[in-house]
């Protein structure tokens, strides 16, 4: 059992600073690699858009009879401690690793989450497998992104 | 970790709102005390008579308009009071939290609870419809309308600041009723705030009025003539013979909501982890202030032989006993925080009297929440940490009174049918709740149990806003319940009309 408690305003407030840190960061990408700016920035909109399904779900679901305090025991967050940030002489294949590496873990955040939710919770497991699903598909987007840029000359 | 932003950061001067208008008290004002830092957040004010009679004149005087105004314009009324709170969602959920002093998740809950409540009961148009038999007899037409009756009053208890008082009064101003709501004087600001936001959302004056106070109002309401009718969640002895009783002799249509003990039984074939998970919220949630807080957990050993049985109990209650020696207790706003304080001194002093009371009763302290351990640095006037018993029998005081506080008494029974009696000698009937995989012991629960709310792997059965908040034996006085269609059913007077035309 992990030390600090994951209660599930914990939880939904650590997902509202990764979508938050995300959409900043692959803004951030657009801005500094043109090509694919209209791929970072459709992510950076989807960042936003799953923060409002996430807060939308928690403050639709939460009730005092749904193991509120209790949900996400065991979930050991320091497991998913990421640094959405892009160095200043960062090639474009090392911002599209740390891009990867970012979403795997937070992915993994989101299916701990539901599957540890799941018999508790309603529909807060729910939007968080969706919101992992989005996350996956980004990792396929991404990696295909970095394969075209090394087949490159 | 952080406290949240505290959304009272000044000492507010709780006034009644009366006619559409904020009306200062002449009463005596009383200290609102954040129970987790101990410091006055607001001072509310015990209303006079005067100020009583006056709320009730002015609900009187908005009722022949009000009644007048389609149920469909009244659900808008409703339907903006919605949307007011939940643009004002966390706000709410945090003076939650700061007066009462539960945890920023059990408050969330809370305030979804109550807007719940007002979503449902916009469903007026369709909730008040009679019904209608044509050629009753030759050429003559049967149908049957509801009307609302006038004046509510509305009484709320500490426990829930803002979500009780929902339990009734969208129902009532729904169905064409006008209201006096008196929340609890021990953190009345919720009932300020939903009053703000009626005034917002464009009740017209007079409709749904708030007077603050005590007892001195709760009599005031008991015996004034303009109210038809009261809502009560409380105590048993204050529901037994105070509301009901007083409301009989007057002529007031009744909902008195009152005390419980739950029983909570786990078979041996629940599903362990979620089961212990469930009982934590159930007896440790709220810090326990709650009338559907499991209070006895019963281990029930049907169909095992003594040595399984004895294996059994010893696993569920070493369970029970490290997952609450894991909870968290602090301040609500700090979000990592999974209990917070008592309401108050008093309260906790008097949950201290049964762990004392439980010591002396021979019942063996498994977890003694006295010794505090708390998350953050605060004055411990009002915290206890969680508190467990085992070897506690039916006879003993902690097995029987309500704790109202966060203490469980883990008993044995061998049998459902020997657990079934034990609930049974409860004078209280409003929840039970059994864990188990087994449709048909389950199914036997259900039918055999004299509660008003059954859960089957439920630790707290709560019921939604469009199911009543059942009850029975000591734990609820009254016919009809809050919520849903018995409230519309409580709130309005059911006419018959027989017609024919020569």
């Amino acid at each position: 059992m992990s030390e600090f408690k994951a209660t599930a305003s914990t939880i939904i407030n650590l997902a509202e600073k990764f979508e938050d840190d995300s959409a900043s960061f692959y803004e951030k990408l657009a801005e500094r690699f043109e090509k694919d700016k209209a791929v970072f920035l459709s992510i950076a909109q989807e960042s936003k858009k799953n923060k409002v399904l996430v807060v939308r779900t928690y403050r639709e679901t939460i009730t005092d009879a749904l193991e509120a305090c209790f949900s996400f025991e065991g979930l050991d967050l320091k497991k998913y401690a990421v640094e959405a940030k892009l160095g200043e002489r960062a090639s474009y294949a090392e911002a599209l690793k740390t891009a990867i590496d970012l979403e795997d873990k937070i992915s993994r955040f989101y299916s701990d989450a539901a599957e540890l939710s799941k018999n508790l919770l309603a529909t807060i497991p729910a939007a968080f497998r969706k919101v992992a699903e989005r996350r996956n598909s980004r990792i396929r987007v991404l990696e295909s992104l970095l394969n075209k840029s090394k087949a490159k000359p | 970790m952080a406290i949240l932003d505290e959304p009272i950061k000044d000492v507010l001067t709780i006034k009644n709102y009366v006619d559409g208008e904020w009306v200062e008290s002449e009463g005596e004002l009383v200290n609102v005390v954040n129970p987790a830092n101990c410091k006055v957040i607001a001072k509310a004010p015990i209303s006079t008579g005067a100020e009583i009679n006056a709320a009730v004149e002015a609900a009187k005087k908005a009722f022949p308009e009000w009644r007048k105004t389609p149920p469909l314009a009244r659900a808008r009324c409703l339907f903006r009071l919605k949307e007011l709170m939940e643009e004002r969602f966390e706000e709410l959920s945090r003076v939650q939290t700061m007066e009462h002093g539960k945890t920023i998740d059990e408050s969330r809950g809370e305030t979804r609870r109550g807007i719940e409540n007002v979503e449902v009961a916009a469903g007026v148009p369709s909730l008040m419809m009679g019904y209608n038999l044509e050629d009753i007899a030759a050429g003559i037409d049967e149908y049957l309308i509801r009307q609302p009756l006038g004046v509510f009053g509305i009484i709320g208890p500490f426990n829930f600041p803002f979500m009780v008082p929902l339990w009734f009064a969208p129902y009532a101003v729904a169905t064409g009723n006008c209201i006096v709501v008196k929340p609890s004087s021990e953190d009345p600001i919720s009932q300020t705030k939903i009053a703000e936001l009626t005034e917002e959302a464009g009740f017209p004056s007079g409709v749904w009025n708030v007077v603050n106070g005590g007892r001195s109002v709760v009599s005031g309401m008991l015996e004034h003539s303009g109210i038809q009718g009261i809502c009560f969640v409380g105590s048993t002895p204050v529901a037994k013979d105070v509301i009901y009783s007083r409301c009989g002799e007057t002529g007031k249509r009744v909902i008195a909501q009152a005390g419980a003990k739950n029983f909570l039984l786990v078979m041996p074939d629940a599903n362990f982890d979620n089961t212990i998970a469930a009982c934590m919220t159930s007896f440790f949630g709220n810090a326990g202030q709650r009338c559907l807080s499991g209070a006895n957990l019963l281990v029930v050993g049907e169909g095992l032989n003594d040595r399984e049985y004895d294996v059994f109990y010893a696993k569920v209650l070493k369970a029970f006993v490290d997952a609450a020696s894991r909870i968290r207790v602090g301040y609500g706003l700090d979000e990592s925080v999974q209990m917070g304080p008592l309401r108050d001194k008093g309260k906790k002093e008097r949950v201290v009297g049964f762990i004392e009371k439980g010591i002396e009763e021979k019942a063996k302290l498994r977890l003694d929440g006295r010794k505090l351990k708390l998350v953050g640095t605060w004055p411990h006037t009002c915290f206890l940490n969680p508190t467990v018993f085992e070897d506690v029998t039916p006879d003993m005081t902690i097995a029987k009174d309500e704790i109202f506080g966060p203490v469980a008494a883990v008993m044995k029974a061998r049998s459902l049918d020997e657990a079934v009696d034990i609930i049974h000698a409860s004078p209280f009937g409003n929840a039970a709740s059994i864990f188990t995989q087994s449709g048909k012991l389950a199914r036997e629960f259900q039918y055999r149990v004299q509660c008003g709310n059954i859960g089957i792997n439920i630790g707290i059965v709560a019921p939604m806003a469009f199911f009543p908040f059942s009850g029975m034996k000591d734990s609820f006085f009254g016919t009809l319940h809050g919520q849903g269609q018995e409230a519309v059913r409580f709130f309005t007077e059911s006419k018959v009309v027989i017609q024919r035309w020569f």
